[in-house]
């Protein structure tokens, strides 16, 4: 069945014979066609030329805006540091919980595990969540790190973590009102942590990223602003000083059943501060139910009348002026004077007693009538140049001046009466600042909170035979017939003055509430430390200062001089005269 | 031509080269940026030690573990030696026995 090729049908078109190929295409069509082209490409160029040249910023800008983010580096808060560098206050990292309400499915099984994680009751936890309106809402700030990741194990939609900083504070309650402490924004609010908030607070930092899609960072956009850490701050309270002062004024305010208490020891060759305790006190770490008087730091920022713990100072300005020597007598019989209509009497009687034994047995007579003989003028000028009626140079929030009226105001019985601690006010701080003057051999000397390994020179207020003069009195006072031999420590020599002040009550003072100082030194030779106590309304009974003060300062002497290793100056074994002499308050 | 091929070659090569570098350039920052979290990590770890340290060796806990569990009380100059150095550098030195 083969048929000639030029018998099959024909299958395909002979294009070759289109009679389309035959007319000629009219030129202006392949023109058109560039034309257009090149118009494209003009309309291509010049938009890219509007995109990269004039509309460049705009650009630029939209594209940073879904891809560039800018990441804050959160400065790491400075640490507080002791004199030995121990650490009093840390920052370290914590994370906040926090949630988008619409994501969270309110029924969701494990919620009531995560409320319990969190220590909060599951309908506060429901309630915070019940606001769908906002789209952050904070469940808890500041989680303890193992809790946070038991939190995030749990992985329910819609709640998160944020990375934040929390502080610590290893030593608890025993420096908390030195310390202070921050708010969850990092941000000081007692103590150190406020005083020095801006020095330890140091600079954020930031970075300007491009992240990718799956939230990565992929790139930085400008250089790194790097976060300036604040610097740490090395105070001069010693931990161990701090912590005994603490302990034996807890046992003591514990022991009175008084109502409050306070210590604070200074270093008289530096001016630092070693220790400044305050009970009741608080735990920094855990906040929650927290008191006025748990948080008062009452050796600064409360004032007293100071009682007979100011008499060293007149006996001092006495002897400055010439007016009398440690033994010149002074008649006391029969215990009391009467200036201006007001009589001023002693608890024990004396007879005649000499300049040293008004000190030793705390003499309101006797103290009366060594200043009668001085101008008020120069009373308060003493008192002023002793820190009396000013704050203390410490940057610490809320220190108080005290109260120290002018001299010109002053009527006979208010001079008499200022002389042995009433109607003036002063901190205990301010006490233990003043009783530098004995310490130094007459120099008041200027306190720091800082740590420094310098000796400082003080401000001369007397004399230094007639410092040392009055130093031996106050030794005295803590000897056989003085009025705190309770003060008396193992191995050191000491001398302080005590001070039993009633407390005002209305227009008045009341008759059965009392506050008990003894501010002393230690060792009498050559003084390396002041300490000052003060208890607050002791109510077991007993409440002269060298009976609840006291104890306190011989057991505070006795560890800060060990720790500081200075060498006992008596034999080990010391007689310990257990018969006082009740003083007058 | 084949001069144009070699040069359509080195432009595809060097093109390639480009991708592949600026990927090696992400994925390496990106290891950066993980290297530098995690050294940001230890260090706030570190932190959280010392501060656990500093708990542990506070004085407060430091006597009450004393007192109770060695049966141990305060040193006092009673019970403690002085002891000088022999050297020319010396210092009083405390030792508490």
């Amino acid at each position: 069945m083969n048929e000639p090729a030029d018998q099959r049908p024909s299958r395909s078109i002979n294009y070759g014979a289109s009679p389309l190929l035959a007319s000629k295409t009219p030129v202006w069509r392949s023109k058109f066609i560039v034309a257009a082209l090149a118009l494209a490409f003009a309309g291509l160029a010049g938009r890219a030329i509007y995109v990269q040249v004039f509309g460049n910023e705009f650009f630029q800008r939209q594209g940073e805006v879904r891809f560039a983010r800018t990441l804050e580096l959160p400065a790491n808060r400075g640490r507080i540091l002791d004199r030995n560098g121990l650490l009093l206050a840390s920052s370290v990292v914590a994370q906040s919980i926090w949630a988008i309400p619409e994501d969270v499915d309110k029924n969701h099984p494990k919620l009531r595990e995560l409320a319990k994680l969190l220590d909060m009751p599951l309908a506060d936890l429901k309630k915070r969540l019940a606001n769908e309106d906002k789209t952050f809402v904070w469940i808890q700030r500041q989680v303890d790190e193992p809790v946070a990741k038991q939190i995030a194990a749990l992985d329910i939609k819609g709640i998160y973590q944020r990375r934040e900083y929390k502080r610590q504070y290893p030593e608890g309650e025993a420096a908390a009102h030195v310390v202070g402490f921050t708010n969850v924004e990092d941000r000081g609010q007692e103590g150190v942590e406020l005083a020095f908030n801006q020095q330890l607070a140091g600079k954020n930092g930031s970075r300007r990223v491009i992240k990718d899609r799956m939230g990565r960072v992929v790139e930085d956009v400008r250089d790194v602003i790097p976060p300036v850490d604040g610097p740490d701050l090395q105070l001069s309270i010693d931990s161990k000083v701090q912590f005994f002062a603490y302990e034996k004024l807890r046992e003591a305010v514990q022991q009175h059943k008084a109502r409050a208490g306070s210590a604070v020891v200074l270093d008289v060759q530096t001016g630092e501060v070693l220790a400044l305790a305050n009970y009741p006190s608080y735990n920094p770490n855990k906040r929650i139910h927290l008191s006025g008087e748990q948080l008062r730091n009452r050796a600064l920022t409360d004032s007293f009348e100071p009682g007979s713990t100011m008499k060293p100072f007149i006996a001092a300005l006495a002897l400055e002026k010439g007016m009398v020597k440690p033994g010149t007598p002074i008649h006391t019989a029969p215990g009391r004077i009467t200036i201006g209509g007001s009589t001023i009497s002693d608890s024990h009687p004396n007879d005649v007693l000499t300049v040293a034994e008004v000190i030793q047995k705390s003499s309101n007579v006797g103290t009366v009538k060594l200043a009668m003989q001085m101008s008020p003028r120069e009373m308060w000028e003493t008192y002023a140049q002793a820190g009396f009626g000013q704050k203390p140079a410490l940057p610490f929030p809320g220190a108080v001046s005290g109260r120290l009226r002018p001299y010109k105001t002053w009527r006979p019985i208010e001079q008499a009466t200022m002389s042995y601690g009433y109607g003036l006010s002063a901190s205990l701080f301010q006490m233990a600042q003043a009783y530098t003057v004995f310490a130094r051999d007459g120099e008041l000397v200027p306190v720091t909170l800082r740590k420094t390994d310098t000796p400082v020179s003080g401000v001369r207020v007397f004399s230094p035979q007639h410092a040392v003069a009055v130093r031996k009195m106050l030794h005295l006072a803590t000897g056989p017939g003085g009025t705190a031999p309770r003060a008396q420590t193992m191995g050191y020599s000491v001398g302080g003055k005590t001070g039993t002040a009633r407390k005002q009550e209305g227009k008045g003072y009341a008759s059965n509430r009392y506050r008990s100082w003894f501010v002393g030194l230690a060792p009498v030779e050559q003084p390396r430390i002041v300490v000052a106590v003060m208890v607050d309304e002791p109510a077991n009974g007993v409440f002269y200062g060298g009976l609840v003060a006291a104890p306190v300062f011989s057991q505070t002497v006795q560890q800060t001089l060990r720790i500081l290793g200075v060498q006992p100056d008596m034999s080990v074994k010391p007689l310990i005269v257990t018969e006082a002499v009740e003083e007058s308050f | 031509m084949r001069l144009n091929l070699m040069l359509l070659a080195a432009v595809l090569a060097s093109a390639f080269y480009l991708v592949h570098v600026q990927y090696e350039s992400r994925r390496l920052y990106t290891a950066i940026d993980r290297a530098q979290a995690q050294s940001l990590r230890l260090a706030a770890d570190h932190e959280q030690l010392q501060v656990h340290k500093r708990e542990g060796a506070a004085s407060a806990r430091v006597q009450k573990l004393a007192l109770s569990q060695l049966q141990m009380h305060p040193v006092n100059p009673a019970i403690t030696q002085y002891v000088v150095l022999p050297k020319a550098d010396a210092q009083p030195q405390e030792g508490a026995r």
